[in-house]
Parts: C-alpha cells; sequence; structure tokens
C-alpha cells in the first residue's frame, strides 16, 4: 500500500468517517434527531463532492483490488442519492413511532459504504467483504421497527436467505479461486479466456460460477431466488424498503457488472441463453404475482422483481455482444432508483401516522385528499409502468433497442419484456384509480409530510421527470461509465 | 415566413393546461372559459396554417381546379428540427403535409366543440378534466405533426394517459373495467410497436456504418424503405407490431372489443374525442406509417386485411341493429364505417385512399355529433336504453330534426358528407376487388336499417311512459348544445357538397402513399 492509495479510496473512507461522525454527534447530544440528521445529510454531500472530484480518474489501488474508473463513480454518486432520500424520508417516518434517526443514519450509511465498495472491488474477497458491509446493516434496518412483529419477521427471513445465499456466493467464489489460483477479476478473466480459446472447462471450475451466478441471482432477487422479497419489503418499515428495494438492488448489479462482464466476460456466449431465461422468468412472474396483491407495498415488492427482469435485458444484450447493453443497465439502474423510491415514500408519506396500513384501500380518495401526494404517486407509477416522456420510459427503451441491437432471442426477449410492461400497467394504474376513481370508505386527514420529507420527494420527482424530458443528461453519464474493465 | 407555427399549435394547449393548473380549483367559471379559449386559439391557428398550406408556399393548391390534378407538393412543410437525443440521432421533428393539417383540423375543431359540450354535463373536477383534455389536445396533435418516430411514440403514448383518466374519472357506473380495457388493450399494441420502431431504426444505423442520424427520421426511413432496402423479414415482423397497435386503436375486427365499453362508460365529450379523433389515430398510423415504411409486408398481407375490413363493415352493422344502447349502437356503427377507411387504405388505390381518408374526416364530424346527441338526451333522462325512449320529435322538435339529420348523413344520403367517403372508397376498391366492393356497399342498406330504425323508435310515435315521468326535465335542446351542434351540421353539407375542397389536399399524400406501395398512380 502507499499513500496515494488512500486518495483512490476517498469516498469510501469520508463515508465511513460521516457515520462515524453521526453516531458522535448523537453520543454528544443524545436524542437531538435535527443535528444527527444535518450531520447525515451534510456529511452525504461532502461525499458527493469527493465522488464528483474523482470523475474521469481511472485507477487502481491496493494492489488492483480496488479500482476506481468512471463506472465506480458513477454508481457512488447514485449511493449517496439513495442513502440522502432514504434519510430524508426517514424523518417523517421515525418520529411518531419514536425510533431513533442517528443510529438509523448511522447503519444505512455504513451499508452504502459497503455499496460503494462492491461497486469499486476488482478482487473477489473485497468484493465478497464489501457485499457483506452492504447486507448485514440491511437486516438491521429491516428490523429496525423492534416492536412490530412484522418487521422482525421480515428481518429474519430477510437475514436467513441472505446469509444462505452469502454462503452461496462465497462457495462459489473459493472454487474459483482454487481452480484459476487468484482472486483478482482481471486474472480470473485471463483464466476463463483459454477456456474460451478452446480449453476445457473444469467441472470444479464450471461448478464455481454456478454457484457465484446463484448467489448473484439471490441478491438481485431474480427469479427463482427472490422468495425473501416480498416478505422482507413488506414487513420492513416504509423507508427501509424504499432503500431495500433500490439499494441492494443496484449494489446487486455492480457485482453482475464487475463479476460478469469483467470476470465472466470471456465466457459471455455461454451465459448468454442463462440470462435470457433468468430475465424473462423473472420479469414474467414478478407481474403475473403482483397483479394479485392488495397491499401496495407487496406489490412494488413483486414489481421490483419484474424490474429486475428488464434490467437483466440489458445484461442479456452485453452477452449478446451489444456493449449498449451496459449503459442501458445503469441508466434503468438509475431511473429506477428514482421512481422506485419516490413511489415506496408516497406509500412512507401515508403512514405517517402509525396504524395506517399500505393496503391499496388506503389510496382510495388520495388524489382529492392529497392533491400533490396523489399527482406524484401518478407520475411515479406511470414511469414504473413506462410511459413517455419519463425516466421509466427511455430506461426501457434503452434496454429494448441494446436487446433489439442484439437480434434472434435477443429480440424475442424484448418482445416478452413489452408484453410484461403492457400487463404491469394493470397493477400500476389499479392503484391511480384508487387514488383518482374510488373514494375512500372514510375520510382520512391529510397526511401533511414534513419538510424533509417533501424536499426528498422533490428529488424523486424531479430526477424521474428530468430524466424523461431530457434523458442525454443521463445518457452522456451512463456511456462514460460503460467504459470499463471487461 | 419563419415562425414555428407547429409548435405554437402544439405549445397552445399545453400552455393553456399550465395556466388551468395555477387557477384554483373553485373557480369552476374561469377554468371552463380559460380552456375554451386556449383551445379555440389552437383552432384559430389551425385555421390559419390550413389557409396557408393551401394558398401560400411552395406550390399552392389550386382549389377552383377540380379535374386538373396540381401541381402537388409531395413533401412536408413547415418543418421544424431540434437535436433532441443526439446519440440516437432522435430529433423533435415536426411537419405537416395534406393529410396532417386536415387530422389537425379535425383535432382542434372536435377539442374545441368537446370542451363546450362538457361546460354542463361536468360538474365534478372540472379542473382536472379541463386540464387532461388539453393535454390531450397535445398529444393528438403532435402524433399528427411529429416525423420523428420516437417523437411520435411519445406523443402516441401521451394520449393515453389523459384519456384514461377522462374515461376513469368522468365516465358512467362500470367506467374502471372500461378504462383498464381501453389502456391495456392500447398498451400491448403499442409497446410492440415500441420495439418495431427500435428494430427497425437498428437495421437502419447497421446499414449506415453504424451511424444514428436519420435513423428516427421518417423521412430518411420512408425514402430508405422505397429503396426495398429492409429486409422482408424484418418488414413481416415490424409491420405485425404496428399494424397490431394501430389496428387495435381503428379498432378492427376481431380487436374492436374495447370499443364499445370505453364509449359506453366515457363522458359525452370524451366519446366524441375518441370517436372523432383517437380512432383516426390509428388509421392515420396506417397510412403513414405501416404501410410507407414496410411496402413489401403491406403486399403480403393487404389481402388478409381488406378481408377482415369487410367482417368489420358488415359484423359492426349487423351487431348495431341489435344494440340496446343508444351509445352503443353508435359505437359498433363506428366499427363498421371504420372498416371502410381500412378498406380504402389496403387495397392500394388513389381513389380509395382519398375517400378512406375523408370518410376518417366524416366519421369524425358524424359520430362526434351522434354522441354529443346522444349526450343532450342523456343529460336530461339519464339514461340511453332505446326502449325507454319514443316520441322526442313531439317533446324536442329541434332536437329531434338535428338527430335525424345526423342519422341520414351516417347513413350515407347523398349530398351530405358520409356519401362521398364511402362511395369514393366503392369505386377505389371496384377495380381491385369487385366483389368486395359490392358485399361492403350492401351494408349500406343495413346502416341505413339500424340508424333509421333507432330513429323512429326514439323520435317518432307517443311519448314513451318513461320520459313523460320527467315531465318539466325535457326541454330542448339549448343555446350552448346547438352550438357544438351546429358547425358539424355545417360541415357535413358543405363538405357533401363540395368534397374537392378536402380532396384537393389529399391528393399529394395519396400519390406518396401509391408511390411508396409501388402501385402506379391513377388506379
Amino acid at each position: 500500500m502507499n499513500w496515494s492509495d488512500l486518495g483512490t479510496i476517498a469516498p469510501v473512507v469520508a463515508s465511513v468517517m460521516v457515520a462515524a461522525a453521526v453516531l458522535i454527534v448523537d453520543l454528544v447530544q443524545p436524542g437531538n434527531r435535527r443535528t444527527a440528521t444535518a450531520t447525515a445529510l451534510g456529511g452525504l454531500a461532502v461525499v458527493a463532492a469527493i465522488v464528483l472530484s474523482q470523475a474521469g480518474r481511472s485507477e487502481s489501488a491496493f494492489g488492483g483490488s480496488y479500482s476506481l474508473d468512471n463506472l465506480t463513480v458513477f454508481l457512488d454518486i447514485l449511493f449517496v442519492a439513495i442513502a440522502a432520500m432514504t434519510i430524508l424520508f426517514a424523518t417523517d417516518y421515525l418520529q411518531p413511532r419514536d425510533l431513533p434517526i442517528a443510529e438509523f443514519a448511522a447503519v444505512l450509511i455504513f451499508a452504502v459504504t459497503g455499496a460503494m465498495l462492491v461497486a469499486a472491488s476488482t478482487d473477489l474477497l473485497v468484493l465478497f467483504v464489501a457485499l457483506e458491509l452492504m447486507v448485514l446493516p440491511g437486516y438491521m434496518l429491516a428490523g429496525f421497527a423492534r416492536r412490530d412483529p412484522y418487521s422482525t419477521e421480515g428481518a429474519i427471513k430477510y437475514f436467513l436467505l441472505g446469509s444462505f445465499s452469502s454462503a452461496i456466493l462465497l462457495f462459489g467464489l473459493a472454487y474459483v479461486w482454487g481452480l484459476t489460483g487468484t482472486t483478482r477479476v482481471d486474472g480470473v478473466a485471463a483464466a476463463l479466456a483459454k477456456v474460451a480459446a478452446g480449453g476445457t472447462l473444469a467441472p470444479g471450475l464450471a461448478m464455481g460460477l454456478a454457484f457465484m451466478s446463484a448467489g448473484v441471482a439471490f441478491k438481485m432477487a431474480a427469479v427463482p431466488f427472490h422468495y425473501w422479497t416480498p416478505d422482507a419489503y413488506q414487513g420492513s418499515p416504509t423507508p427501509v424498503t424504499a432503500y431495500l428495494s433500490v439499494g441492494p438492488k443496484v449494489g446487486a448489479f455492480a457485482i453482475a457488472l464487475r463479476l460478469f462482464v469483467g470476470a465472466l466476460g470471456p465466457l459471455k456466449a455461454d451465459w448468454l441463453p442463462v440470462v435470457i431465461v433468468l430475465a424473462a422468468v423473472t420479469m414474467t412472474l414478478g407481474n403475473l404475482v403482483a397483479i394479485s396483491q392488495d397491499n401496495v407495498k407487496r406489490m412494488l415488492a413483486y414489481s421490483s422483481i419484474a424490474h429486475t427482469g428488464y434490467i437483466l435485458v440489458g445484461l442479456a444484450a452485453y452477452a449478446g455482444g451489444q456493449h449498449s447493453g451496459l449503459a442501458a443497465v445503469l441508466f434503468y439502474g438509475a431511473a429506477y432508483t428514482f421512481m422506485n423510491m419516490g413511489a415506496f415514500a408516497v406509500v412512507a408519506a401515508l403512514q405517517k401516522r402509525p396504524g395506517v396500513s399500505s393496503q391499496i384501500a388506503t389510496f382510495a380518495g388520495l388524489g382529492r385528499r392529497d392533491p400533490w401526494l396523489g399527482a406524484l404517486m401518478a407520475l411515479f407509477l406511470l414511469s414504473l409502468t413506462g410511459i413517455p416522456p419519463l425516466a421509466g420510459f427511455w430506461a426501457k427503451a434503452y434496454v429494448i433497442l441494446a436487446a433489439v441491437q442484439g437480434g434472434g432471442w435477443l429480440t424475442v426477449l424484448a418482445v416478452v419484456a413489452m408484453v410484461n410492461a403492457a400487463a404491469a400497467a394493470f397493477y400500476y394504474l389499479r392503484v391511480v384509480v384508487y387514488m383518482y376513481m374510488r373514494e375512500p370508505a372514510e375520510e382520512l386527514a391529510p397526511s401533511s409530510p414534513g419538510r424533509l420529507f417533501r424536499a426528498g420527494l422533490a428529488i424523486a420527482g424531479v430526477g424521474t421527470l428530468v430524466f424523461g424530458l431530457f434523458p442525454a443528461i443521463l445518457t452522456a453519464a451512463t456511456n462514460a461509465a460503460a467504459v470499463f474493465g471487461g | 415566413m419563419n415562425v414555428p407555427i407547429l409548435s405554437l399549435v402544439l405549445a397552445t394547449p399545453l400552455v393553456g393546461a399550465l395556466v388551468l393548473a395555477v387557477i384554483p380549483s373553485g373557480q369552476v367559471q374561469l377554468i371552463r372559459r380559460t380552456a375554451l379559449l386556449f383551445s379555440l386559439v389552437a383552432l384559430a391557428l389551425s385555421v390559419v396554417l390550413v389557409f396557408a398550406f393551401a394558398f401560400f408556399g411552395p406550390a399552392t393548391i389550386q382549389l377552383q381546379t377540380l379535374g386538373t390534378p396540381p401541381t402537388y407538393p409531395m413533401s412536408f412543410r413547415y418543418t421544424e428540427a431540434i437535436d433532441w437525443i443526439p446519440a440516437l440521432g432522435i430529433q423533435y421533428k415536426l411537419g405537416v403535409d395534406g393529410l396532417s393539417v386536415l387530422m389537425l383540423l379535425l383535432t382542434t375543431s372536435l377539442t374545441s366543440i368537446s370542451i363546450l359540450a362538457s361546460f354542463g354535463p361536468i360538474r365534478e373536477r372540472v379542473k382536472g378534466y379541463m386540464i387532461s383534455f388539453l393535454v390531450l389536445e397535445v398529444g393528438m396533435i403532435g402524433v399528427f405533426m411529429a416525423l420523428d418516430m420516437f417523437l411520435f411514440y411519445i406523443f402516441w403514448e401521451v394520449v393515453l394517459v389523459p384519456m384514461y383518466l377522462i374515461i376513469g374519472i368522468w365516465g358512467g357506473s362500470n367506467r374502471i373495467y372500461a378504462t383498464m380495457k381501453f389502456v391495456l388493450y392500447t398498451l400491448v399494441g403499442s409497446l410492440l410497436m415500441l420495439v418495431a420502431i427500435l428494430a427497425t431504426a437498428y437495421a437502419f444505423q447497421s446499414s449506415h456504418g453504424g451511424s444514428w442520424t436519420g435513423a428516427f427520421d421518417y423521412l430518411s426511413l420512408q425514402a430508405w424503405a422505397a429503396g426495398g432496402h429492409f429486409a422482408n423479414e424484418l418488414q413481416i415482423l415490424a409491420f405485425i407490431a404496428l399494424f397490431l397497435a394501430f389496428a387495435i386503436k381503428v379498432p378492427m375486427f376481431p380487436f374492436h372489443t374495447w370499443l364499445p365499453d370505453a364509449h359506453t362508460e366515457a363522458p359525452t365529450a370524451g366519446s366524441v374525442i375518441l370517436a372523432g379523433v383517437l380512432l383516426k389515430l390509428g388509421a392515420y398510423g396506417l397510412i403513414r406509417f405501416a404501410v410507407p415504411l414496410y411496402p413489401y409486408a403491406a403486399h403480403t398481407f393487404a389481402w388478409p386485411l381488406i378481408v377482415l375490413s369487410v367482417i368489420a363493415i358488415v359484423y359492426g352493422a349487423i351487431v348495431s341493429i341489435v344494440q340496446p344502447d343508444l351509445k352503443r349502437l353508435v359505437a359498433y356503427s363506428s366499427v363498421s364505417h371504420m372498416g371502410f377507411v381500412t378498406l380504402g387504405i389496403f387495397v392500394f388505390s388513389a381513389t380509395a385512399l382519398q375517400g378512406a381518408i375523408l370518410q376518417m374526416i366524416n366519421h369524425g364530424i358524424i359520430t362526434g355529433g351522434l354522441f354529443l346527441l346522444v349526450g343532450v338526451v342523456y343529460e336530461r333522462t339519464h339514461d340511453r336504453t332505446i326502449a325507454k325512449m319514443g316520441g322526442l320529435a313531439a317533446a324536442m322538435p329541434i332536437y329531434a330534426s338535428m338527430f335525424g339529420f345526423f342519422i341520414l348523413a351516417s347513413a350515407g344520403l347523398p349530398g351530405l358528407s358520409g356519401f362521398v367517403g364511402e362511395f369514393l372508397v366503392f369505386v377505389g376498391s371496384f377495380g381491385v376487388a369487385p366483389g368486395i366492393a359490392v358485399a361492403s356497399i350492401i351494408v349500406m342498406v343495413l346502416a341505413a336499417t339500424y340508424l333509421l330504425w333507432m330513429f323512429q323508435r326514439i323520435a317518432f310515435g307517443e311519448l314513451s311512459e318513461f320520459l313523460r315521468g320527467l315531465g318539466g326535465h325535457l326541454t330542448d335542446a339549448n343555446r350552448t348544445e346547438m352550438a357544438t351542434l351546429v358547425p358539424l351540421a355545417i360541415a357535413i353539407v358543405v363538405l357533401g357538397l363540395f368534397p374537392s375542397l378536402v380532396l384537393d389536399f389529399l391528393r399529394g399524400p395519396a400519390q406518396s402513399f401509391l408511390a411508396a406501395v409501388g402501385v402506379a398512380v391513377g388506379g
């Protein structure tokens, strides 16, 4: 190690320090929500500034196990934005339930630090440790509402299946390490390039790769590895659900990019059919089950599974030889972050008063009761449906474009994706039906979200709208970020 | 003259929607008048555009010379283009030809009439309603003017959301079912169309050295297609996708089942726009995009589609006869009338195509009028069951004579506009498929049957028990209602007597359409 390495990993260091600072501030002034929130948000702004100052650099640190490139910068910014929005959304939710914000923010920032490290790691072991740093705080957050049995249940399910999948991933990594003799991503890629060039794939290596893929599929909640998602999402406190639905998912796709593209790139023709089937099954099942949900959180959980499927289309296109598939994956990840967090945030706003359920009936008459909240929810849902000119539309368009460029079965996959998107309209618009076309059974008071919460909603709304009207802003970043390793 | 007139027309309703958004929702009268004002400004601008298109510019149309073909501009005019997503060559590109300007005029006039017609019936959430209507107008205008495939697609989808809200919020008792059905049907078609648009653009890009420039530009795509450069397989698949999107919108048999539900549940003005403009979006898409871009596929599928058109014409008419509900009857008659439009498109003859487009306009005006008339009686009775009516001619004489006039126009009475369009389609398709043409023209008898029988049941005879029970509520059409109907009636007479007013605009588009499908002009 040399000192310049510290400069390279500065965002991660800064992020850890922010988390520590939040804890210290809470020690000095226990229970002061305002300072804790301010420290967390201010700290995240500093982290974002540091990340942005690194834009355009391309270097590696710690013997090639940490790599700083445009992909790292792009994902880091996304993760910081996710953390900031989550904290903004949590303010209104935690206070009425008398849950501490400082611990919440600190744990969350640790998780996001893990995600940032995942985005940058080019070594299998660092990748695994970073992954654990990302998911362990996630279990704590899922069970953050200690007195709520559903929250505990969701957390335990999330923890058990999460640990299980981590173990599978680790198992796979061990095999790959043993049979290639290296943990470095580029080393693995070199070993696999030999295989691709005509050598034979050792059965153990194939098994290792299969386990690794299964572990990643677990983390991104691809069918048939998705069973933890609905319970974890429904049971968690809603702002946490907002985070879980995007943070670890984008993180899982970061692993996929580093691992599948970086390490397994040489074998991509072999995993193309796997990804195509995975994508088709994931989106179809996610959508079909989402249709029959009466709980909006659970519905959004299944919808997030479906979105995993759409993002996988981009990865499949990459495997089919279309580099633009990677940029499409990144675009989708960013667009999905804003629209999905926004949708969960509206649910959280309704649940500001403890005891309000996330059943769809709660949304009846929302358009009249809370015009702004209703309009924003409609915006997020239409974007999730893929209606132009909103961010979600371009996300789908880019993914489909990449798939169509691949041709053959990828075109079939594109058609499957679009038929799915049409079916998904049913359950997204059902919420709109409740908000605008049905009268509530009982008249509820408007939910009047706080100032910070409204700021978070504004960020999500502006992101959804601006990236929809001017997608070129985002594509400039995704195209730059898609040029890395593989 | 460098005024971006197309953008101005497009922006007017959008600005109107934004202005409405800041007016407090309690100011109902102000909201209504502002919405009407903006729609009238859009109408005025489009009238200016139509006149400018006809009399100024590279080659003017000689409206007075009916027989001699004018030297006609084949290209689009008033084009505007700004790069939107340069990396993919996607532009904000607008332009109009003779077909577009007519559709534009139809859209802006029917929107103004619809907004005026909503003054009475819509009393709840007026602000949201009027905003939806203006946004809807933006989408419809955009579809007719977009010259970039991506931009076109976006406007196409923009139309969907406000219509979904208009049916779902201000519709009848079964509105949620109807609006969901409408959205899902339309979305299945349009999302597949997106795949086809992207695949076409990619085919263009990969044969242009990987450059995206022009890959979404309608004009360059059409030139490329005219050279026969798109592979046959791509044409077949892409045509199927586009056809599905457009055929659902038209709607062609057997994709029509959303239409009766949507029409029945929509508020009156929603039905007017649905029948008057939204169905035309589908036909416009077939004429503008599906056929010229994929001529090989269009030829391959022409016969099956002609047969489907005839089935729609006959089926729609037969089903109309037995409808118990006034709106459902008019809705099914739309299926029949729109069958003439698709028939006129797919026989690939200049006469039939001009007839088809004229029929699009006629159908918009006549069916729009019929829905308005049904709305008038529904306002007073809150019922649309034909069996409960009777004797309206005595109770509402002005209304009944207006209704009779529109019925005759819809049945295709010579001298009124409905006749000309169907007649031209008949003449045009006779040369290609005499049997089909005769079969479709016999339906005009059926049309007269269901329309006149319906009119007889509701207008003549004794005042029915049900209507008598309403007593003084059964007033004749008021001034606002007449103001919505009279312009349409005038248009019916004028177009019936001087169809060349429209047909002269259509010679150029018809020529380029036939050139695109490779059929000798004059057929």
